[in-house]
């Protein structure tokens, strides 16, 4: 898995970029942020509007459209948070890194949305708010529980480079079992839960319609919310490198003057941040993903 | 228009199961919301860095600083 002939040891490698050296995360942004909300604001009108009421649930079943949709790409945020890991392990790039976190941290929160609308959902159609007994519920818990591991995992390693690796080694694992986990809850049979994926076949066509898009619209929220993450921690850490650099020059002038600024000043994160590694590296930040 | 195209839409039934799908409704709106607060946080810290920054690039030169700190020692 290890690539180290192509990177040098101790730096986290990052290919320089057309546009500059450290490239865009914010480029189609604001394109993708708007076809977010308009996909958004039209699926909202097909769930209330257009979608048939369910015969059983009735009304209640409108949650069906954003709770399954939210679970569902979380759990593949998971599964892409793993691949990103994998490629880090192969190439060594920090920012497949960075971006195997940011899946992982995303899904996370589309998983605490997913458990609490499911609550709310178990509450008005079962009068619980959380069934033990429903494996589906279950599984999906532990899988959240797993990756609610992952943040203290990696912040407890204060190498950077360890951190890293140890986090895409956790992403990959945690990753695997997220779809064996999937299936062995498909292969039970005692379950309560309604099947969706795979049976939109049986879904009336308006629901599978409005179901197709909800889903579309909460894969383009992930993209979009990742991209905002993606950005501020680019540009977060473009500046942390333009404040090393001035620190740099005002020690240069003097020792006892500005240089104290770069010790004073450390960065508020310990989130990873992909690196201008022709400048600066890691380890001399002295951080983890500084 | 907009009128008609509302007299056109079938209406909500609203009963007991309102009060569920509004709130898991809600509750992805707020989650949604919470995360544009906190971005807005960072970028607002990002610019207040930036403009620190700024101001010490275009402010006085160490040289001078230093003459400055040697000149306040002497007095």
């Amino acid at each position: 898995m290890q690539s180290s002939s192509r990177h040098p040891a101790g730096s986290p490698h990052t290919k320089p970029r057309r546009g500059g050296d450290f490239g865009s995360y914010g480029r189609g942004l604001p394109a993708l942020s708007i076809a977010t909300v308009v996909v958004i604001t039209v699926t909202l009108a097909l769930v209330f509007f257009y979608a048939p009421l369910e015969a059983e649930q009735g009304f209640l079943q409108k949650i069906f459209y954003v709770h399954v949709p939210l679970a569902i790409i979380a759990l593949c945020g998971f599964v892409l948070g793993g691949v990103f890991g994998a490629v880090h392990l192969r190439t060594r790039d920090s920012r497949w890194d960075m971006r195997s976190y940011v899946a992982i941290h995303m899904s996370l929160i589309f998983a605490v949305a997913a458990l609490i609308t499911g609550s709310i959902w178990a509450k008005g159609s079962w009068g619980h708010w959380w069934v033990w007994s429903e494996p589906t519920l279950v599984s999906f818990l532990i899988v959240f529980l797993l990756y609610a591991t992952y943040q203290p995992l990696r912040f407890a390693i204060e190498d950077p480079e360890r951190q890293a690796r140890y986090a895409s080694v956790f992403a990959i694992t945690a990753g695997a079992f997220v779809p064996m986990n999937f299936i062995a809850v498909r292969l039970s049979t005692a379950y309560l839960h309604p099947r969706v994926l795979g049976s939109t076949s049986n879904l009336p066509p308006r629901m599978a319609f409005t179901f197709l898009m909800s889903l579309f619209g909460m894969a383009l929220l992930f993209a979009t919310l990742c991209k905002y993450e993606l950005t501020a921690k680019h540009a977060r850490a473009q500046l942390r490198a333009l404040r090393r650099q001035a620190d740099a020059r005002a020690g240069a002038h003097s020792s006892a003057g500005w240089a104290g600024g770069a010790q004073r000043r450390r960065p508020r994160s310990a989130a990873p941040t992909q690196l201008p590694a022709t400048r600066m590296s890691a380890r001399a930040a002295g951080r983890p993903g500084s | 228009m907009a009128a008609a195209v509302l007299g056109e839409l079938p209406a909500l039934p609203l009963h007991t199961a309102g009060k569920y799908v509004a709130g898991a409704y809600i509750v992805v709106f707020a989650i949604v919301l919470i995360y544009v607060v906190i971005m807005a946080i960072r970028l607002v810290r990002i610019e207040r860095q930036l403009g620190e920054l700024l101001a010490r690039e275009h402010g006085p030169e160490p040289e001078e600083l230093d003459a400055r700190s040697a000149e306040s020692t002497l007095a």
